[in-house]
């Protein structure tokens, strides 16, 4: 994991300001910092988007190819996470240093996607199948990976074009691909049901939401709750080397999910204005 | 881990041949009240615990409920590999593995994701508990076995890595006990099977708004009352967590209570020995 030098004096401000509901940059517990995102940042990608919250900065890029679906899942199609934790972000990422936490982003994603429904994506049945590759690059840490990460990936999965793909079975059970003529013939993935993380960092008694990279450093346990359509949790796992107590992880569970319903809905509205926005907008990629 | 490239590996892409029977994939749609091994839905599975069955670890464990049995060793502490700043508190290094025969596929020699990911809530649930300025700069490695698994095997390896932290005399503030509940519908079902889990997982999710479905695992200490790793996978609804919780915590403290009945037990027997050679 990454860290910071940082001394007991700083570290006891913070805990102060987070008893009196005011953080060291004037938000209060349950705010977020304000993020950029935009979408469709990469050419050669069938989808991707760039968010930054602060000093967090992901880039998602989604490519969609064909395999053959799973033996005992032979109707729908496949999604792989990667996370890159680019050593640009800090020299602990250098080498293998950012791979366990690489890790556990993607194996956390995996989990919480279990509800995203992927019989679309498959082709011909037992044949073939379309697999989604995200892939998830790590610019800049600034605090809250998870929550920017699983918002940046599912930005980057609403913009995803997947190209019409018909399959016809040729002399009894071989199959033959065949593509439209028209290569933006796409269609779009239905991301409505795609979770979005909401972490929960615990400072002395209170719970905040979206810590920077200070505030982190003064918690011992953080609980990440991936919260899904309707405010319907999919996905609770623990960050941090503390514990909770009963009444404290209920209480989170319950606030990650209101939060997680709010989130899901702003990011909605967000991509769908900055679709309205049509194709020939203009593009600010890493110039702003 | 290296790769042993000597060792000859199974052929990359072969699959078991149960996937292909009708009967294998036709999953139970929903979890009757009765369950199919007779159990009542808070009943746990009967319970083996033992600890000392390696000779040669510091510590070792062993946890088997009925079908599902888990190994587990520890050993001393050595000096953190690779590191060139001193850390305060010491680390622990915890190696989740399921036997390649354990599962119905066959796993590879190499840790997959779901042990690398097993592995990371086998350590957020310990580290908690273990008192670990006292080994600074130093680590502890923990490998835990999955010799078979018959569901709940998460739960079981961390019930079972902290009887064998325990017997390594690794100090500790409480012991750490694991349990899972399956839920599907309105059934709640303590310490699923194999099977069971899969109904629970099987897709598409039922999309009630206060009917949930899915796994939640947690790890507790009883004496401190916390909670030290929650996992969930699934879907449900935040309003009925805290019922979900309470359950799982009472279960975790009968648990508690044969943890400790283990580990006593094993002492008792230590004395014994040692009274009887003295007087012989």
């Amino acid at each position: 994991m990454y860290s910071i030098l940082f001394s007991d004096a700083e570290k006891t401000y913070i805990w102060d300001g987070v008893e009196l509901n005011l953080r060291n940059d004037g938000r209060k517990r349950n705010d977020y910092r304000p993020m950029e995102l935009e979408t469709d940042v990469v050419t050669h990608a069938s989808g991707s988007a760039r968010l930054r919250l602060a000093n967090t900065d992901i880039l998602v890029g989604v490519k969609a190819e064909i395999d053959v679906p799973y033996p005992e899942a032979p109707n729908v199609g496949k999604i792989e996470f990667f996370v890159d934790c680019s050593a640009n972000a800090t020299p602990a990422f250098e080498g293998r240093g950012g791979e366990d936490l690489a890790n556990e982003i993607s194996s956390a994603l995996l989990k919480a996607y279990d509800v995203l429904p992927l019989n679309n994506l498959c082709i011909v049945p037992g044949f073939s199948c379309w697999k989604l590759y995200v892939d998830i690059l790590i610019l800049e840490c600034g605090g809250n990976l998870y929550d920017s990460v699983s918002l940046a990936v599912k930005s980057a999965l609403y913009n995803t074009r997947i190209p019409n793909v018909k399959g016809t079975y040729i002399d009894g059970t071989n199959v033959d691909l065949q593509l439209s003529d028209d290569l933006f013939e796409c269609w779009k993935l239905d991301v409505s049901k795609a979770p979005c993380f909401v972490t929960l960092c615990k400072i002395g008694e209170y719970l905040v939401v979206d810590p920077t990279v200070e505030e982190e450093a003064c918690s011992t346990a953080s609980i990440v709750v991936s919260v899904g359509e309707n405010g319907s949790i999919t996905g609770i796992f623990k960050i941090g080397e503390g514990s909770f107590h009963q009444n404290a992880i209920c209480d989170a569970i319950k606030l990650a999910g209101t939060i997680g319903n709010e989130l899901n809905k702003t990011l909605k509205l967000a991509l769908e204005k900055e679709e309205n926005l049509g194709i020939r907008r203009e593009r600010y990629g890493f110039l702003k | 881990m290296p790769v042993d490239s000597f060792r000859v590996t199974a052929p990359f892409n072969t699959t078991d041949y149960r996937v292909y029977s009708k009967k294998q994939n036709e999953l139970p749609k929903t979890v009757q009240k009765e369950r199919h091994d007779g159990r009542q839905s808070n009943e746990h599975r009967p319970i083996v615990m033992k600890i000392g069955i390696l000779s040669q670890a510091k510590g070792s464990a062993y946890v088997e409920y009925q079908n599902t049995k888990v190994i587990c060793s520890v050993f001393d502490p050595r000096e953190i590999p690779n590191k060139s700043e001193y850390s305060v508190n010491g680390g622990l290094y915890c190696e989740f593995k399921f036997a390649s025969f354990s599962t119905q596929k066959r796993r590879g020699f190499i840790r997959d994701a779901e042990e690398r990911e097993y592995s990371v809530h086998l350590r957020r649930a310990l580290e908690p508990a273990v008192i670990r300025h006292q080994f600074s700069n130093f680590q502890v490695d923990i490998y835990v076995l999955v010799l078979e698994n018959d569901g709940s095997c998460l739960a079981a390896a961390i019930s079972c890595a902290n009887l064998a932290l325990a017997n390594a005399c690794v100090p500790m503030h409480d012991l750490v006990t694991a349990v899972s509940l399956g839920l599907f519908g309105e059934h709640e079902i303590i310490d699923p099977t194999y099977s069971e889990e899969r109904s629970c997982l099987s897709k598409p999710y039922v999309n009630q708004a206060e009917q949930g479905q899915g796994i939640i695992t947690v790890s507790y200490m009883k004496i401190f009352q916390q909670i030290t790793e929650i996992v969930h996978c699934g879907i449900m609804h935040s309003s009925s967590i805290n019922h979900y919780i309470e359950k799982l915590i009472a279960e975790n403290e009968k648990i508690y209570n044969l943890c400790r009945q283990c580990l006593v037990g094993n002492i008792l027997v230590h004395l014994r020995e040692k009274k009887e050679t003295e007087a012989a």
